[in-house]
């Protein structure tokens, strides 16, 4: 199976000690992989371009957000481009996953697929971080209603439909229940995945915080109370 | 205590309206319209500090100093919640000039299996301050 119709969406934001590993097995199975760097002050930028991914570069740093939104972009601009993935630079997330997203995804039920943690075994995340992600799909009656069990996973797979209507205009890190709210509005067929999230000690350092979790929640609620 | 209901429901009313209307040139000119009423206000609070007693009485607060208090509140709360929308549209117009320049400038590797562009030359590659 040929992914040469995909393309990889990767933010990236000081991750010069890892991104090198995690593109070159990206690339192994994705052959078009744009990276977003969002004005790295390391030399992610270069690893990026030399391991072989396409290169788009935030002159100042605006979030994950705007990075995701910038990468679907140049990524919907490309021929060819069908299958559009976000993933995470920090190498949480596996190839196999995404994989097994895509092909669900070309049997054409369904136009966006989000990964999850909470299917089977969630022994392997932190019990902290559990309770506050689950928090976060209590007090959200979108993901309520779409049945999604894993509010911020960064895992996602999409089709043009999707691309072409993404409108992330929030920066930091709310777009995931911008997502969310995006596909009640626009009425995509959204289903989940059981994913694996490898959690390292590197992106444990680097992740999403328990404290980053307190920002989204409080992003969420004033999002959801002003509906402009 | 009138004064509450009076408080409450104002800021609840004009909160909305607010939220709902923000950015558009009406709002702008009825917050103007609003700041230029609490300027007169405040400045007649300062020269007739027995008047707005008198005006304090009647909507139920003890003294006109409380009445002044409350009021300032009031414009606090809204003086926050304009600036925090302002940034927010600022922020937005930000990202989409960032995004634009970086699209703009978008590498492409030269192993690329889909390049139809030449590489851009590299003499970007310094982090731009």
């Amino acid at each position: 199976m040929s992914y040469s119709d995909t393309w990889l969406i990767v933010p990236v934001y000081n991750e010069a000690e890892v991104l090198g590993d995690v593109l070159s097995e990206a690339l192994q199975t994705f052959p078009n992989i744009v990276c977003v760097d969002d004005g790295s002050r390391d030399d992610s930028a270069e690893i990026a371009l030399n391991s072989g991914a396409h290169l788009v570069q935030h002159p100042v740093n605006l979030g994950q957000g705007a990075a995701l939104q910038t990468g679907i972009e140049y990524a919907r601009s490309r021929p060819g481009a069908d299958y559009f993935v976000t993933f995470d630079s920090d190498g949480q997330h596996q190839v196999s996953d995404v994989k097994q997203m895509i092909d669900r995804l070309r049997l054409g039920e369904i136009d966006l697929c989000v990964g999850t943690r909470f299917h089977g075994d969630t022994d392997h995340i932190p019990w902290i971080k559990r309770l506050l992600l689950r928090t976060i799909v209590l007090l959200s009656p979108g993901l309520r209603t779409l049945q999604l069990t894993d509010a911020h996973n960064g895992l996602r797979v999409f089709n043009r439909t999707v691309a072409n209507q993404f409108n992330i205009t929030h920066n930091g890190m709310g777009h995931a229940s911008e997502i969310i709210a995006m596909a009640r509005r626009h009425g995509w067929r959204v289903a989940e995945s059981p994913v694996t999230i490898v959690y390292t000690e590197y992106s444990m350092a680097k992740g999403q915080s328990v404290i980053n979790g307190v920002n989204i929640l409080f992003e969420s609620i004033l999002r959801t109370s002003s509906r402009r | 205590m009138l004064i509450q209901y009076l408080l409450i429901i104002g800021v609840a009313l004009l909160l909305v309206f607010f939220l709902r209307h923000h950015g558009t040139s009406r709002t702008a000119a009825w917050v103007k319209v609003g700041f230029v009423f609490f300027v007169i206000f405040s400045v007649l609070a300062v020269l007739r500090p027995g008047a707005v007693s008198v005006v304090a009485q009647w909507v139920g607060v003890g003294r006109g100093t409380d009445l002044l208090v409350y009021a300032m509140a009031a414009g606090f709360a809204f003086a926050s919640i304009n600036t925090y929308l302002r940034f927010k549209e600022l922020e937005g117009r930000y990202a989409q000039l960032a995004r634009a320049v970086a699209l703009r400038d978008s590498r492409v590797p030269e192993n690329a299996a889909t390049g139809e562009r030449e590489p851009e030359s590299d003499d970007d590659e310094k982090p731009r301050k």
